[in-house]
């Protein structure tokens, strides 16, 4: 495969290390003087110097007809003019595009750049995943912690899902005090059918709280 | 965003737009306002507002054109056309795809100072200027053809 990495620095460095293969072709283009000394002596392959945007330059590299091209430089649109040039004048097949602005990832995706990567975006997903499972269980203390309010989610994978409160053989260290089932509330009974989504606020005393979540999130 | 009551609007209709308020897009911007354009010019630098004239009489504005949010304050979607004049080529065919692509502006012109990024704006209803080739030109006329 022939892959032609444009600019950056640690990063341009990771991904030589990665690919560099006797199966691939890399292409290493960086427009800083010292950025591209250290990838060569680092790496020891060939680097061009010169500003990858800059149509003479990749056209002296030789990115012809290479499989991907990897535009890794700092500024956004220097990047988004390197990805156009490869594409549109140098025949590559495909262009992944660094971005700083988060916002510019549509952006470039409706301007024909076809995989478009922001590090603040994936962080931003990663910690939206974090969160949520946080979620799942939300816990508060009364009476100096004596007894435990554990609020939980129920899945449809889990073991209790569409069954009778009186069929589960709850654990009697605990108990389901009330289920929110929008937009209601429950006060369940026996006779309760446990649904998924459902959210139960569980009562239980501290020492009991996890063998009792364990039981209720047990899948099937 | 700040909401615009539709009287206002109005008054933002049919303007040009001139990015970038150097050299070229200063005296752009006031040739065109003494002609009566409705104009809205932005740079990234408030200095830059210095080169316009005492008569200059349209809407300026401070931000980072690459910014898709700050084009839409400046009214990209209702401009009539769109003159692109920083000194950077890339941003330059950045801003004139958002306008042609995402915001479809009439008429956009563009400053670029290397004749080889005309190929990014190839059948895309762009129109180029190069002040470098201008220049050259205007020499070879000067000389009156001699060698």
């Amino acid at each position: 495969m022939k892959i032609v990495i444009a600019g950056g620095y640690q990063a341009a460095d990771y991904i030589i290390k990665k690919f560099k293969s006797s199966s691939n072709k890399l292409v290493v283009i960086n427009e800083n003087r010292e950025v591209a000394q250290y990838l060569t002596k680092s790496n020891r392959i060939p680097v061009f110097y010169g500003e990858p945007y800059k149509y003479f330059v990749l056209d002296e590299a030789n990115v012809e007809d290479a499989d991907i091209f990897v535009a890794l430089s700092k500024v956004d649109t220097d990047n988004y003019v390197s990805c156009l040039l490869a594409k549109k004048v140098f025949n590559v097949k495909k262009c992944i595009c660094i971005v700083n602005n988060p916002k510019n990832v549509d952006v470039f995706r409706d301007l024909g750049i076809d995989s478009v990567v922001s590090s603040t975006q994936l962080l931003a997903t990663s910690v939206l995943n974090e969160s949520s499972l946080e979620n799942l269980i939300k816990t508060m203390s009364l009476e100096d912690e004596q007894i435990v309010l554990s609020e939980v989610v129920v899945k449809a994978t889990y073991d209790i899902a569409n069954k009778r409160i009186a069929d589960i053989n709850f654990p009697k260290t605990g108990n389901i005090s009330c289920i929110y089932r929008k937009p209601s509330v429950i006060i369940p009974n026996g006779s309760t059918i446990i649904l998924p989504k459902d959210k139960l606020l569980v009562v239980t005393t501290p020492a009991h709280q996890k063998e009792v979540l364990n039981f209720i999130q047990k899948d099937k | 965003m700040k909401k615009v009551t539709p009287k206002k609007r109005s008054l933002f209709k049919n303007k040009t737009l001139i990015i970038g308020c150097g050299r070229l897009g200063s005296s752009m911007a006031n040739k065109c306002s003494l002609e009566g354009k409705n104009i809205i010019v932005v740079d990234k630098n408030p200095d830059a507002f210095d080169r316009l004239s005492d008569a200059f009489g349209g809407l300026t504005m401070v931000g980072d054109v690459t910014h898709l949010d700050f084009l839409q304050e400046a009214h990209i979607s209702t401009a009539k056309e769109i003159i692109i004049t920083t000194g950077d080529d890339n941003i330059n065919v950045f801003v004139a795809h958002i306008a042609r692509k995402i915001f479809d502006v009439p008429e956009i012109y563009v400053r670029l100072d290397s004749p080889e990024n005309e190929v990014l704006l190839k059948g895309l209803a762009i129109k180029a200027i190069f002040p470098f080739e201008l220049s050259y030109d205007k020499f070879n006329v000067l000389r009156g053809g001699r060698k």
